[in-house]
């Protein structure tokens, strides 16, 4: 189990109820780990949407997620 | 009835004063402007009146409005004479019609005295002697003036001075979208002496804009934002050229105005605007300073693809498509948010034009002003874009697929072979079932990672409420090389 600090932004944020929160995962990617806030927060917008960055650098979905990692998954907004 | 208006036909005073009448009116003030015989001790013998018609048109609507709101008058209007007129003719008619005659004075002498003041009308002066010349307006008379405008407090910063502001006096910086974020943007820019600033904006001032976009007045409600913006700003800065565009920004135009700047912003509020600003930049080699908002947070990235930076596509490599995500209207927005977003922007344009140390490049800027939290994402260049982006086909590759869209019964689609998918979410459907069987349920965002596991020989056509959300999902499948993709016209609002 690995312990990862979350933040959201725009959509998700309201989606999550929350900016910011620390999980317990199993998961071992950050698409595992996607799925799994998914399925727990409700989240609208599919994977592919979306972009992640680990530890504040755009990464791939299937980096390998490590203890203490920051984790954002990034909505695109297009508000001007 | 117009409350400006031009004409070449003699004005009849008692017929404009007719045409006013108000049973809430107790005063009326009418004024007459006519033609005399003589100017600076020489005798005249007839006028000639030439008007530059369409923008004075506009603009006199709006003083005479001004007028009947600021001293609280009912009813206003001012006719002018163009073409050749004899002494004694009337030139120019006021009338102002109010509930007392002091609202019905104020108001008559501000019209007049604006008209005379802003309108681009010239007046060519027939002289007894046989000589004639034209007199300026007072307002190209002021045009003219070499106004002041004083940089003094930028020019003592040590990286700036008279060579920097001298720069910043020979740039072009084209601003695209004067919103939220172009507002903030233009009006940093103007302030900063930018030499050239093209407006390209083909929307016009709505009422729900006015909260976050203070270059707009109630008054400039209806007005093209591009010309409002820019007269708003040549007022404010006199220095500067100003050059609005009132198009909108096209796979068929973008490249070409793009490239008349050094540097081009996205003040934009979509995704298809973003992208083809984008690809714009990194084909002509111009910097782009791209922003985006959404409700208490912002994103910022400085696309340098002309020193080898990294571009949207970079992280985006499709274009998302509008109806996929939230904007300011849906999900709403607070003024300071793009004020913020667009002063940032109009900082790093000035970074890059000046040349100053601290410029954004292969990163991405998240801020939350609600928590004042920003974040600094590493954004790499892609690793397959070696000398030039790989990614851009052309910036045609936005233009709308044709047949996208198909406006059938759906029992009848399905007779023709089409599969149907229904992709609102579980409690829409609940809501509203889908008025026929036989169809497959995929919320949208699971059909848009799931999509590859369909049968790639059969025809699917997607269903929403109101059409936005399918032709969008269509059109990002399709973008994604799957072909076999429909959307339901108008949804199932249209199926009645």
């Amino acid at each position: 189990m690995a312990r990862v600090h979350l933040r959201y932004y725009a959509l998700l944020r309201e989606q999550a109820g929350r900016q910011t929160e620390t999980v317990e995962t199993a998961a071992q990617t950050p698409e595992a780990l996607y799925a799994e806030l998914a399925a727990r927060h409700g989240f609208r917008l599919a994977q592919s949407q979306l972009k992640v960055a680990v530890n504040a650098s755009f990464t791939d979905w299937t980096c390998p997620l490590a203890d203490g990692d920051e984790v954002v998954f990034i909505p695109p907004v297009a508000g001007g | 009835m117009n409350t400006f208006e031009f004409t070449h036909e003699p004005l009849e005073p008692a017929a404009l004063s007719a045409a006013l009448a108000d049973p809430a009116a107790g005063g009326f003030a009418a004024f007459e402007g006519r033609v005399r015989n003589q100017n600076d001790g020489r005798d005249v013998s007839r006028l000639e009146y030439e008007a530059f018609e369409e923008l004075a048109q506009v603009e006199g609507e709006h003083i005479v409005a001004e007028a009947l709101r600021r001293h609280g008058a009912l009813r206003g209007r001012c006719v002018h004479r163009l073409g050749a007129l004899a002494i004694g003719e009337v030139a120019v008619w006021v009338g102002v019609a109010a509930a007392h005659r002091a609202e019905a004075f104020a108001a008559c002498r501000q019209i007049i005295d604006e008209i005379k003041h802003r309108l681009p009308i010239w007046k060519k002066e027939h002289f007894a002697d046989g000589d004639s010349g034209w007199v300026n307006c007072t307002h190209c008379a002021e045009a003219a003036r070499v106004p002041d405008f004083d940089y003094s407090r930028q020019l003592v910063l040590p990286e700036i001075g008279t060579t920097g502001q001298q720069r910043l006096a020979q740039s072009t910086v084209i601003v695209i979208g004067a919103g939220g974020l172009g507002c903030a943007v233009l009006s940093g820019l103007a302030g900063a002496g930018i030499g050239t600033i093209v407006i390209v904006d083909d929307d016009v001032v709505d009422p729900a804009n006015l909260h976050r976009q203070p270059l707009y007045t109630p008054d400039d409600v209806g007005r093209q934002k591009a010309g409002a913006a820019a007269a708003r700003l040549a007022a404010y800065n006199p220095t500067i050229r100003l050059r609005p565009m009132p198009v909108r920004l096209t796979a068929a135009n973008a490249k070409e105005i793009v490239a008349l700047g050094n540097v081009v912003v996205d003040c934009s509020d979509n995704f298809a605007t973003k992208f083809l600003v984008n690809d714009a930049a990194v084909l002509t080699g111009r910097p782009a300073v791209l922003a985006s908002v959404y409700q208490y947070e912002g994103q910022l990235q400085v696309v340098r693809a002309d020193a080898r930076g990294s571009c949207l596509r970079c992280q985006w490599p499709e274009a998302t498509r509008d109806g996929l995500v939230g904007n300011c209207a849906e999900s709403g927005v607070l003024g300071p948010v793009p004020a913020v977003l667009g002063s940032l922007q109009a900082m790093e344009v000035l970074k890059l034009l000046l040349d100053l140390p601290g410029q954004m490049r292969d990163e991405i800027l998240l801020v939350d002003l609600l928590d004042l939290g920003q974040r600094r994402l590493n954004a790499p260049r892609a690793r397959e874009c070696n000398d030039r982006c790989a990614r851009i086909r052309s910036v045609d590759a936005a233009a709308p697929t044709p047949e996208l869209e198909i406006a059938l019964p759906l029992a009848e689609a399905a007779a023709q072979g089409y599969r149907i998918i229904d992709i609102r979410n579980p409690e829409e459907c609940a809501q509203t079932p889908l008025p026929l069987g036989g169809h497959q349920s995929i919320p949208l965002p699971r059909l848009l990672d799931a999509a590859s596991t369909l049968d790639p020989r059969l025809r699917y056509l997607l269903v929403c409420a109101h059409g936005i959300r399918s032709r969008a999902a269509a059109e990002q499948l399709r973008a994604g090389g799957r072909g076999n993709f429909w959307s339901l016209r108008g949804g199932l609002a249209r199926q009645g």
